[in-house]
């Protein structure tokens, strides 16, 4: 299948739509929320192709959509939302990807850049030395069988019960860090003994530990309410459920590949596998995918702890504690409300390498931030910036709240180890007072400034689109990677 | 056997070839454990820890993702990386066999999060040689 630029209509200026009628198979129209040069960028991949593949998911409403940010992925496309009626629609793992819940938080320090200049460097190695990568290898915890089930059941409240994290943080987390239909008998002792000696790594390939400060404000009250200031050190984290979630994940696909001749299912492509949400299938992935999704929140609150004991060791024992600003997954299917075909109905909503982005008047948000709307945290790549946006009421309208992820790889980890000398990058970076700790050359090569899209052109796509406003811009100093 | 690592926006694309089903599963193997830790399976030997499995699917391609996701999953639970498989039976739909590997101590370069169906055909191309992509979710 060939889509060219004729195939993709202009709705808004941020917004094209390949129609319904382009392939007999299409539920829905695929619809792509982009500027015409991110869109003509997007065109050279498959993105589009698996976008149209998800317009064809049984039960699918709306549109599948996808962010200024997606690039090519299996199955789905990452950057990827597709809305399914509850509950009876389809839900598949694939449009939740592989390390469910991989999310992002964002943690503030009552430090100015100013101030911390001349100990940068030691933080980064005493970042490195707290948060291992556990590639291989395994984290400080150890979970007895017991210990993971309860991980599992109740998320990041498992770590605050056992010390390694903070009450306050749990109001300030997406479903406060814990998803109530986890079942933790729902996954597999594979996956369990996976996710034993995780907790409290971040793995590798695009995750990190970050440093930055807040270069710029643009919404001066919304920035105020979420703690954030000029000149302000804060700490980003992007990590996920580790091995636990990758194997709740290829053990369902499996399953559900297996079952769907039972409900009559056929997809364009096999990481489309899908079940009905109701059926026996799709209820015992969405249990364990809310049992790993709670792993993945755990594992970030962990990963808190050791990035504050890091603070403490550079900083001294009397130093104010790194506070919560939020948590967001950026991996999930959640049963959310949203206006479909002119009524409020249920749908199962899938994002995989999209955010959740309500508007104000959200429920769920702490008081403090209920009016403002929901922070959105946006990673750009080690050496540029990244976002902090509130959620806007047009999310609702236009993406089933949903917002873009991150920067968006433009070029292949081949491509980008050809083109980038990983000592001489890191050398610049530090020449720039960017400080970096990675596990390995290669690794940092991948993950290079120049792989990446360029997050402003991004950012600026979903603002003028309304589904988000600016809050803030961060500017890395410490980028630690597995 | 033929392995070769294609471009991909943001993971690891594979094409593997074999003269036979079984060299196939084989490349499979020592390509994914030489993604883990570069040139391990190259260099390594003697590879003593061992590990049985039989699978089932419904065809070969199934059979070969799935069988390379127990060989991904066993190495991360065992901290290890397997480079050789003895086939003791190998259908389109079935397979038996005892896959040998090596602990790693110093941990692994890559984590593949996953092995994806994504691409994957496993079929025979004009020379007569089984071949298939694979693509690794990193």
């Amino acid at each position: 299948m060939k889509i060219n630029k004729t195939d993709i209509h202009k709705i808004e200026d941020f917004l094209w739509e390949i129609p319904k009628a382009f392939r007999p198979k299409m539920r829905v129209p695929a619809r792509i929320l982009a500027s015409e040069p991110l869109l003509d960028a997007i065109m050279d991949d498959r993105s589009l192709v698996q976008l149209v593949n998800v317009a064809s998911l049984p039960g699918i409403k709306g549109a599948s959509l996808v962010m200024p940010d997606v690039h090519e992925g299996y199955g789905f496309p990452i950057g990827g939302v597709a809305a399914t009626l509850y509950p009876e629609g389809a839900i598949s793992p694939g449009g939740i990807g592989y390390d469910i819940n991989c999310g992002v938080r964002l943690l503030t320090s009552n430090q100015k850049i100013e101030e911390i200049k001349d100990k940068l460097e030691g933080l980064s190695k005493e970042l490195y030395a707290q948060i291992p990568s556990g590639m291989g290898k395994g984290g400080q915890i150890k979970l007895s069988a017991q210990e993971m089930d309860e991980v599992l059941l109740k998320g990041a409240e498992w770590a605050v019960e056992k010390g390694y994290g903070v009450k306050e943080d749990l109001d300030f987390m997406e479903s406060k860090g814990r998803l109530e239909n986890a079942d933790p008998s729902m996954v597999s002792d594979m996956a369990k003994k996976r996710g034993t000696d995780q907790l409290g790594t971040i793995g590798s390939g695009n995750h990190f530990v970050e440093v930055d400060y807040v270069e710029e404000i643009y919404e001066e009250t919304i920035a105020e309410a979420y703690g954030l200031s000029k000149g302000q050190v804060v700490v980003l984290i992007h990590t996920g459920s580790r091995g636990l979630g990758h194997q709740v994940a290829t053990d369902n696909i499996r399953r559900i590949m297996s079952a769907m001749p039972k409900y009559g299912i056929e997809v364009p492509d096999r990481e489309l596998a899908c079940v009905p949400f109701n059926s026996e299938e799709g209820q015992h992935y969405f249990k364990a995918m809310c049992a790993a999704a709670n792993y993945a929140w755990c594992n970030r609150e962990v990963i808190s702890w050791e990035a504050r004991t890091a603070w403490r060791n550079i900083f001294g024992p009397a130093i104010e504690p790194l506070k919560l600003m939020y948590d967001v997954a950026h991996n999930i299917a959640k049963v959310e409300t949203h206006l479909v075909d002119g009524k409020q109905a249920q749908v199962i909503v899938h994002r995989k390498g999209a955010t959740r982005a309500f508007g104000p008047g959200f429920e769920e948000l702490p008081e403090s931030y209920k009016l403002l709307g929901q922070p959105v945290i946006i990673p750009g790549s080690m050496g540029t910036c990244s976002y902090v946006l509130a959620g806007a009421a047009r999310s609702n309208e236009l993406t089933f709240g949903s917002c873009c992820h991150g920067a968006g790889r433009r070029l292949s980890r081949t491509a980008a180890k050809k083109q980038v000398n990983a000592p001489v990058l890191k050398e610049n970076l530090k020449e720039k007072g960017i400080y970096v700790e990675a596990g390995s050359f290669k690794g940092l090569a991948e993950e290079a400034p120049i792989a990446y899209k360029d997050v402003n052109i991004v950012v600026e796509t979903v603002i003028d689109s309304g589904i988000a406003k600016k809050v803030a811009k961060l500017k890395p100093v410490v980028v630690v990677k597995g | 056997m033929k392995i070769q690592y294609l471009p991909h926006t943001a993971d690891i694309r594979m094409k593997i070839e074999g003269s036979t089903l079984e060299e196939l599963f084989m490349a499979g193997v020592l390509g994914m454990g030489n993604i883990l830790r570069e040139g391990f399976c190259d260099k390594n030997g003697p590879f003593v820890l061992k590990s049985k499995i039989e699978l089932m699917a419904q065809d070969e391609t199934c059979l070969l993702i799935d069988f390379l996701s127990w060989v991904l999953s066993t190495s991360y639970s065992e901290k290890a990386i397997f480079c050789e498989v003895v086939i003791f039976e190998l259908t389109r739909k079935k397979i038996r066999v005892e896959i040998h590997g090596k602990q790693q101590a110093q941990g692994f370069d890559e984590e593949i999060k996953a092995v994806t169906y994504h691409e994957a055909d496993v079929h025979k191309n004009n020379n007569g040689d089984w071949e298939t992509l694979i693509i690794f979710d990193i």
